[in-house]
């Protein structure tokens, strides 16, 4: 296995930049996952590390090796793909098997490492199966089965799960996170789901229009969002964003006054802000308790989860706001409640969206 | 109405259209198969023209040369097709000129195609000729048509200009269907350029080649005008095929009762032919992972 180091990385497509200046360095059995919206370039990343595109400029190091002009198979990567690239006419054996064909690799040995990869991803009874005859899950166990056979320093996974109804990806998503710590191996994943970057990364890239917004653990973001776009796409139900002015500045952090008239002294890093700026105050859906006074809320609508009611409403000034209250809260749709919110919880963001350091934020669990 | 009468109804004038356009031609020729008829009237022969057809050794030339005529004619259709097709669908500049100038033999008339051939084929006018002489291949005029086996291959190669373009248009769209994710599999797994053609190309689009080697042997067995434009299934029968041979049979010496037990047999091997294609189809589709 190892470090995978990606340094000063753009690309255009003709005047069309879609990557910008991207560096980054992945550690050795790393478990780091590319996550962003649709065209923020997270899967032409991957696939410039795969050696499938070509980086307009920068360097690709992987292992301390300069790999940026090599060709996909001498840079040790193998890479699973979205629609799973099975060859529809070859058995499950030989899909597995088709790198080792590739390199003539002796019968034999052949035969060895796909068993061995079989019995890891519980294929072994399908070897001599079609694809066409196995399930959403199955089929892509068989593509990362094609990976491991070539013992790669990293894997690239492009979006695996999109294909898998909501229960499968769960599974396979416990899957793929005991894949990881058996084979201890450097991993980077691609998806557009913040749900699966949460849960199987060991670091997270948030990339926005080509862009990186925030490279760090799960809770660092969750918790230090740097801007308002790592905010609202980490968590969920999203981060809740308020209109605010800023009333004055002290030892306590800063004073906002949000629509609707609520003051709050938010414990906030306030250089850089002064009285009278506009930011918004950032709170998220799981950190207001009902009852408090800092919040009037017009429901609109109830979710009803069982353990949760995901509320949905509007602040007086009209801004949308939802909040995820106990599952027997006493809310109803055409109703008003009152939400408390604990300044530490709330984040802010200036104009430019960028955050102010949150001084009294919770630790985070290593 | 009931249901059923509706349904019979809407389905009347199909079946009318199959009824004379097909079935009483067929029928027609089964029973004149039997018969001597001529101008002069029918007599009633049982088998005699099949007999005779069967001893006739000619005849028996005539079905080696038609199976010979078509096995060549194929072969280098699909050849041609699958080189064509794999140059077309490669990324290069300007491919979709070449995706269209691909066309023109399938789709001007074939009449017009051969005459442009046989000015081709003529030994004092045309380029082939000339060419052969200035290059000292030839001493002096060489008349493709005019000599039995140049006859015979100088018509396998217009006829394969004629079919190729559509083996290759069907080649290239069953290419263009081919998953992409396969070939960068492929390639981050180092599989070279001819090994990506062999392993996935081909067993990707072996349905169509099937189903074109098979629909493309029946239209080059029925295969008419070109060759009755070239060499009107000559010099001394060297380009007569089953299907010029029952035309001149029929309708050249007309000998309706002999031409329609041809005309039989070419039925029957046609069908047999078209069991082959949907049986070939059946397990292909099957071995292959198509739906």
């Amino acid at each position: 296995m190892a470090t995978l180091d990606l340094c000063n990385i753009s690309k255009s497509f003709g005047a069309a930049q879609v990557l910008h200046d991207i560096s980054l360095a992945i550690e050795d059995k790393e478990f780091v996952v590319f996550v962003g919206p649709s065209g923020c370039g997270k899967s032409t990343l991957l696939r410039i590390i795969a050696g499938l595109e070509e980086a307009t400029e920068g360097q690709i190091v992987i292992g301390g090796e300069d790999v940026s002009a090599a060709h996909p198979v001498d840079r040790g990567i193998s890479m699973v793909f979205q629609s799973y690239a099975l060859y529809p006419h070859l058995s499950v054996f030989e899909n597995i098997a088709f790198p080792l064909r590739v390199q003539k690799m002796p019968m034999p040995e052949l035969t060895e490492r796909v068993q061995k990869a079989a019995d890891i991803l519980q294929l072994t009874d399908k070897l001599q199966l079609k694809p066409g005859q196995l399930s959403g899950g199955q089929r892509q166990r068989v593509a990362i089965g094609r990976s491991i056979v070539r013992n790669p320093k990293v894997f690239l996974f492009d979006e695996p799960l999109s294909n898998l109804d909501a229960a499968l990806r769960g599974d396979m998503r416990v899957e793929l996170s005991q894949l990881h710590s058996d084979l201890d191996a450097t991993m980077v994943y691609v998806t557009h789901d913040q749900v699966e970057a949460m849960t199987m990364a060991d670091r997270i890239v948030v990339l926005n229009a080509g862009k990186v917004e925030q490279f760090g653990t799960p809770l660092e973001l969750y918790h230090h969002p740097k801007t308002k776009f790592v905010a609202s796409f980490i968590g969920q139900p999203n981060m809740n964003l308020i209109p605010a002015t800023v009333q004055g500045t002290d030892g306590n952090g800063v004073t906002v006054e949000m629509e609707g008239g609520t003051r709050l002294t938010l414990p906030v890093d306030t250089t850089g802000v002064a009285k009278g700026d506009s930011v918004e105050v950032g709170i998220r859906p799981e950190n207001v308790t009902l009852g408090g006074a800092a919040l009037d809320v017009a429901v609109n609508v109830v979710e009803r989860l069982g353990g949760l009611s995901i509320t949905y409403g509007k602040l007086a000034g009209g801004t949308r706001f939802c909040a995820s209250l106990p599952g027997n809260a006493a809310v109803a749709q055409g109703g008003a409640i009152t939400l408390g919110v604990d300044p530490a919880d709330c984040h802010v963001f200036d104009a430019r969206g960028d955050v102010l350091r949150r001084t009294a934020a919770p630790e985070l669990v290593s | 109405m009931s249901e059923k009468t509706f349904g019979l109804l809407l389905i009347a004038p199909a079946m009318l259209f199959i009824a004379v356009i097909v079935a009483w031609p067929l029928a027609e020729t089964i029973r004149l198969s039997f018969m001597e008829a001529g101008l002069g009237g029918e007599e009633y022969v049982g088998l005699a023209n099949y007999q005779d057809l069967l001893e006739s050794r000619k005849f028996n030339d005539t079905i080696w040369r038609t199976f010979y005529w078509m096995f060549l004619s194929v072969t280098l259709k699909l050849i041609l097709g699958l080189i064509g097709a794999t140059l077309l669908n490669a990324a290069v500049p300007g491919r979709a000129l070449f995706r269209v100038l691909v066309m023109p033999p399938w789709v001007i008339p074939i009449a017009i195609g051969c005459i442009g051939w046989l000015w081709l084929y003529n030994g004092y006018f045309g380029v082939l000729s000339g060419t052969m002489m200035s290059l000292g291949i030839t001493d002096g005029p060489f008349e493709f048509l005019a000599h039995k086996r140049s006859a015979f291959y100088s018509a396998i190669v217009t006829d394969v200009w004629v079919g190729v373009p559509m083996v290759t248009l069907f080649f290239l769209a069953a290419m263009q269907g081919v998953n992409r994710d396969l070939y960068e599999a492929a390639w981050v797994d180092g599989a070279g350029r001819w090994y990506r053609f062999r392993r996935i190309t081909i067993p990707q689009i072996m349905p169509v080649i099937v189903s074109m080697a098979l629909l493309s042997a029946i239209w080059t067995f029925n295969s008419f005008e070109i060759i009755w434009i070239l060499t009107e299934g000559g010099p001394r029968s060297a380009t007569t095929t089953l299907i010029v041979d029952t035309y001149k049979t029929a309708i050249g010496n007309y000998k309706f009762g002999e031409g329609s037990a041809r005309a039989v047999i070419i039925v029957v091997l046609l069908g047999l032919f078209s069991l082959l294609y949907l049986f070939f189809l059946g397990k292909v589709n099957k071995y292959y992972g198509a739906k």
